[in-house]
């Protein structure tokens, strides 16, 4: 190319002025990137380290599988935290018997059955159900629901598992259904045609074809409806009675994991056996979070792969 | 030498006059309050009216909870801790915080509440004990229906469960489980919960008893506040300033401002709290 001087000195100007943008800009992405890790990386530290003070004070295995939760300040206090830790696994499973096969049914119903207008429609309705504050949907419980089983159940108190596992299940139905939807809407046309021109139905092609084929996407979409009911914590507390004690049937009042650390941390000293326990508490909760994550990671990357 | 001294005597005075005026008018300084979130309005409201009439005096309010106030001051982080409490003493579930200082702010009425629909209308302090602790489980052992009583309680650490415990049911120990038996997590949800189960009984502050509950008499004596201030109705409390020490400096003036009579009479009575002048 030929240039003059003075074209060739504005260019190198301008070279230079853009080579330090770039740069600039380059060390701020980066910048940005380091500072999400260290944070990430702070809280895991801080809570678990704050979290295994617990265990100064109390046997792990007391922590992990007695029943008895009773802290308090003096030498009768006791702190297993294995109620909350039940409660929490069960919840979760609980929500995700009622939610998983609404949700995928949904899914298959917009990506299979459904005619194009009406999956216009209800699309954009579950992506706005996504974002609807979850203290709504407790409140909700709270009012309607609640006493609604109560009646139902014929028991004086419709708090619990079953109330709180309802509400939950509302509230991962979206995610899982939207995800789910994606990932059979992902599937190629030309496996259904192959399903239908061997002579299956619609329903086999379905089951036998599709699913299958969208089993992977599914199943990240289910362990991330997994974390949401998992961490979910102002929809549970309002409608699970917050009793630590193990809950005999799904209509009585109860706690997990995340209701119990809601309703006591504001109440203890900073340094005390009982906020330890409390903050043991959130990392489990955050370790657990984490593992389904990098496992969803794995999923995805293995159907790349393949 | 002598006109030296004369002049350096003026320009001393001179200056101590406006130091003293400067004082008088207005003193200045910061002041940190955290603790109570049921006194948090009240608390905002007492920064407003005091700054403006003190703007030398940069104020910083803020509510998480009870027992947050008093630690907060322990550790040097608020001047002032609001409490619902005093936490200068021991209450149930709660040690004291050693060289703390209680200031009274307003004092708070509390009432026994059941479900509109329920035709008891009093209870003793026994029978009060005796629900609370589990003894007594059916209303029909306490002249209502035939149905189980649904105790609702607050979290530990509510204030107004701490006031409750101790002066309604004489600090004894609630049940801590069983089928109908549930903690609420916040005022709102104690109140829904009354007005959506029959037989249901909780406590909240008097102010917040809303329609689809009722608030219970209590040994006969209804809760109202005037039977606060002639002293008849005991369950109430005071909701208090706690200081590290006497206080000093700002900090003193705010509290003698909050305990006078322009606040007292003025924003407490409208926030519906009961001015501390009122019980002698």
């Amino acid at each position: 190319m030929q240039q003059t001087n003075s074209t060739a000195s504005k260019m190198s100007g301008r070279h230079w002025r853009l080579m330090f943008s770039d740069q600039v800009f380059k060390w701020f992405c980066l910048f940005s990137a380091i500072v999400l890790c260290v944070v990430l990386f702070s809280i895991v530290f801080f809570m678990g380290k704050t979290g295994v003070l617990t265990f100064e004070f109390v046997k792990v295995t007391e922590y992990f599988f007695s029943l008895n939760w009773n802290p308090g300040f003096d030498e009768t206090a006791t702190y297993g935290a294995g109620i909350f830790f039940i409660g929490t696994i069960l919840l979760t499973l609980l929500t995700l018997i009622i939610s998983v096969p609404i949700s995928v049914g949904i899914a298959v119903f917009l990506a299979e059955i459904a005619p194009t207008r009406l999956k216009e429609t209800v699309r954009p309705i579950l992506d706005l159900l996504v974002g609807i504050p979850s203290v709504i949907y407790g409140f909700l419980g709270l009012t309607i629901l609640v006493p609604f089983v109560a009646k139902v159940f014929g028991t004086q108190l419709g708090d619990g598992l079953l109330a709180a596992a309802l509400v939950l299940s509302l509230m991962v139905l979206p995610t899982i259904g939207r995800i789910s939807d994606d990932s059979i809407e992902a599937v190629p046309q030309k496996y259904r045609e192959a399903a239908y021109a061997m002579g299956c139905t619609k329903l086999q092609t379905i089951f036998f074809v599709v699913l299958p084929a969208a089993r992977r996407g599914i199943v990240s979409a289910i362990i991330l409806g997994m974390t949401r009911a998992l961490g979910e914590t102002m929809a549970v507390v309002m409608v699970i009675g917050n009793v630590p004690q193990l809950a005999e049937s799904l209509v009585q009042p109860t706690s997990v994991l995340t209701s119990n650390i809601v309703m006591q941390i504001m109440a203890v000293p900073f340094e005390s056996t009982w906020n330890y326990a409390l903050f043991f508490m959130g990392f489990s909760l955050l370790v657990v979070a984490l593992l389904l994550i990098v496992f969803v990671r794995i999923i995805n990357n293995r159907s790349e792969v393949q | 030498m002598k006109k030296i001294t004369i002049v350096m005597l003026a320009v001393a005075m001179f200056l101590s006059i406006f130091a003293i005026g400067a004082q008088a008018r207005t003193v200045s300084g910061s002041i940190t309050i955290n603790g109570s979130s049921a006194l948090l309005p009240l608390m905002l409201q007492a920064k407003k009216e005091f700054t403006a009439r003190n703007p030398r005096v940069k104020m910083a309010v803020s509510g998480t909870s009870s027992i947050s106030g008093p630690q907060s001051v322990r550790r040097g982080v608020a001047q002032i801790g609001t409490c619902d409490w005093d936490a200068s003493t021991n209450v149930p579930g709660f040690k004291k915080f050693d060289g703390l200082v209680a200031n009274k702010v307003a004092a708070i009425p509390f009432a026994t509440i059941v479900n509109s629909a329920n035709p008891v209308n009093n209870l003793t302090q026994q029978q009060l004990i005796d629900i609370y602790t589990g003894k007594i489980t059916n209303w029909s052992q306490v002249g209502g229906n035939d149905a189980p009583i649904v105790v609702v309680n607050r979290a530990f650490g509510s204030g107004t469960r701490v006031n409750y415990t101790a002066k309604a049911l004489n600090g004894a120990t609630i049940i801590r489980s069983g089928a109908n038996y549930k903690e609420a997590s916040s005022s709102g949800v104690m109140a829904t919960t009354v007005r959506t189960t029959p037989n249901a009984i909780g406590y909240i502050d008097l102010v917040y008893v809303t329609s689809g509950m009722k608030a219970l008499s209590f040994n006969g004596v209804a809760p109202t506040v005037a039977n606060v201030i002639n002293k008849s109705y005991p369950i109430w409390g005071y909701g208090y300033m706690m200081t590290k020490g006497q206080p000093t400096g700002a900090t003193k003036a705010f509290i003698d401002f909050v305990q006078g009579k322009t606040f007292q009479n003025g924003a407490v009575k409208k926030m519906k709290f009961i001015p501390i002048g009122a019980i002698k």
